[in-house]
């Protein structure tokens, strides 16, 4: 036979007695799928940069607000924490950026394959990112505030702006805003991983939650007017503010309608997670 | 071990896999073999509960890939596309998998070693090569000590060491009881790595064999004769598991008296059939070995489900002549 035998033929191994799995503790708990993704989020670069530029800006612009301003000029009627954190509408697009990054970021780089072979039931991984995420960005923009408010006084304190924690509603519109900026980014995440690509995710968010509200109220019509305060945009406008913006929805409505927006958009995400291929 | 039951998926009405039914034992490396868009993918990526089936089931371990509570202890996977994200280094990448299950950090650096990534674990991912990428895969698919490891195309953009590598951890990794399933679009490297084969093409299964019986019926290992004196060669190579057929006749011309006849023996060496012919005076023009190589072997059974079959250029005139996009 050996003249009929392929070249390139085997030997077969001999048959093995089956393999037993060695009894490990290594299991899937809820903390440790929360461990990964915090581990996910804090080791790659786009993290930190995202997250120091959002801070930057926001601090930057206060200063700035801070030091250039005159009594009596044309902002003398701005509320003091809107005044002062004005940088914020620039800063949420850094976050808003990162929530997508951290779940279409996966598609884009196929390691929602390795992230979904090792929790393959799947929604967990969805709501530990959006857990590790959303207290990552209120730690840092809740931080961010306080510090720009605190700089921002430095200037402030001999205007008619001068102002302090412990007057009505500063405390709470600062703490408002960085929880405003934690839930539209929660939305963005949620974009990201329904819509699993990143330059679409942010122009779904651009287009339906930044632009979209502005064209509507256009519209000639009162209902559309009042529903649009409880849009993200809006109500994390309103959250934001230590006193009441005329037109807009109060802090209480204004918090709830954004949770139910982000639950909303992240109850999406999860339904097509779970139905869709990955 | 790994069991399908009529997996099917579909895409719209384009069946790409379709009832597949097979079992991968312990113990052995089954190659998973078919031309490229046969399905093979799919199907894995089916077995790790990444695409739901459309119609069929698989089970790993007795179970569904996701009901399990260690999945990364029952199945470790390399899959063909890359599944890393390119801006963390290697370590982290394995450390983020490693969290899930509380693998510890001492087995992420075992895993970086074993695949021999060591000096390159601290760097960013992105800077790697095609082959470092693969070593990576691998890693990760060794991370949770599996009692099965399933590799799509793992020697895809390995340097020869890097094949070689692969080779024997796929022997290895068998030979400690593991299930192992390892795709491929070649023959050849199958046949040096794998004990059994599940071929498939256009989705459907063509064969659950080994690789000597895949040989065995594509009609290899045969012996081409060719005599003008047949009958007599027929009488006297008889004897149980030989098989005799003709292959081709001759006839006489002006240099030849006899025609002549090309036969194909089975069952029997070349040496046998040349000592019978000379102890009874048989005449032989010609007594060849006949090998059908693994390649044409695998040809053969996937001609008519092969996708992307190169046509002999007569059959098809070029596309400029048809003015048919490519």
């Amino acid at each position: 036979m050996n003249t009929t035998t392929p070249p390139a033929a085997t030997t077969p191994t001999h048959q093995a007695p089956p393999y037993r799995l060695p009894s490990t503790p290594y299991r899937i708990t809820p903390t440790r799928i929360l461990r990964s993704e915090w581990h996910k989020l804090r080791s790659l670069r786009s993290t930190w940069i995202t997250l120091t530029t959002a801070a930057a800006l926001v601090l930057g612009v206060g200063l700035i607000m801070g030091g250039t301003y005159t009594s009596g000029g044309g902002d003398s009627d701005v509320d003091v924490v809107v005044l002062t954190l004005y940088g914020s509408l620039l800063g949420q697009l850094c976050v808003i950026v990162l929530g997508i990054l951290v779940t279409a970021g996966e598609y884009a780089t196929g390691m929602i394959r390795s992230s979904l072979t090792a929790v393959p039931t799947r929604l967990p991984v969805l709501w530990a990112k959006a857990a590790v995420f959303s207290a990552t960005v209120l730690t840092v923009m809740s931080t961010t505030a306080l510090t720009t408010f605190a700089a921002a006084q430095l200037f402030l304190h001999d205007t008619d702006q001068a102002a302090s924690l412990t007057d009505p509603g500063v405390l709470r519109a600062l703490a408002g805003n960085a929880v405003g900026i934690t839930l539209l980014s929660l939305i963005a995440l949620g974009l990201g991983s329904l819509l699993r690509s990143v330059p679409g995710a942010i122009g779904a968010f651009i287009g339906g939650v930044m632009i979209l509200p502005e064209v509507l109220g256009m519209l000639p019509y009162e209902t559309v007017e009042r529903a649009l305060t409880y849009f993200p945009t809006q109500a994390a406008g309103a959250l934001g503010s230590a006193t009441p913006i005329p037109g807009t929805a109060a802090p209480g409505p204004a918090l709830l309608a954004l949770c139910l927006w982000a639950a909303a958009t992240l109850a999406a995400a999860a339904l097509s997670l779970r139905h869709r291929d990955a | 071990m790994i069991k399908a039951y009529g997996l099917t998926k579909r895409y719209g009405d384009r069946t790409v896999v379709q009832d597949l039914d097979f079992t991968v034992h312990p113990g052995t490396v089954t190659g998973f073999l078919g031309p490229n868009g046969a399905g093979k993918s799919t199907t894995m990526r089916m077995l790790l509960g990444l695409d739901t089936p459309t119609r069929g089931r698989s089970t790993t371990g007795g179970r569904a890939y996701a009901a399990h509570r260690a999945p990364l202890t029952q199945v470790g996977a390399l899959l063909e596309a890359r599944s890393v994200h390119p801006g963390r280094s290697a370590r982290s990448h394995l450390i983020a998998l490693a969290h899930t299950h509380g693998i510890p950090r001492a087995r992420v650096e075992e895993v970086i070693a074993l695949a021999g990534l060591t000096d390159a674990a601290h760097r960013r991912v992105k800077g790697f090569s095609l082959g470092m990428g693969q070593r990576l895969g691998i890693a990760a698919a060794l991370l949770g000590d599996p009692a099965t490891v399933i590799l799509d195309e793992p020697v895809n953009g390995l340097d020869p060491e890097g094949v070689l590598w692969i080779r024997t951890l796929l022997r290895s990794l068998a030979a400690e009881g593991r299930t192992v399933l390892v795709s491929s679009h070649l023959m050849s490297e199958m046949a040096l790595t794998a004990d059994h084969l599940i071929v498939i093409g256009r989705g459907r299964l063509l064969a659950d064999t080994t690789v000597d019986e895949l040989v065995r019926q594509a009609g290899g290992a045969s012996v081409k004769v060719v005599t003008p004196q047949p009958d007599d060669l027929r009488t006297h190579l008889a004897a149980p598991g030989v098989e005799i057929t003709t292959a081709a006749t001759t006839t006489a011309t002006a240099a030849r008296t006899a025609p002549l006849h090309e036969l194909r023996v089975r069952g029997t060496e070349s040496a046998h059939i040349g000592a019978v012919a000379a102890a009874h005076g048989i005449t032989l023009h010609e007594l060849t070995p006949q090998t059908v190589s693994l390649e044409q072997a695998f040809m053969d059974l996937t001609q008519d489900a092969a996708d992307h079959r190169s046509q002999p250029p007569a059959t098809t005139p070029p596309a400029h002549l048809t003015g048919a996009a490519a």
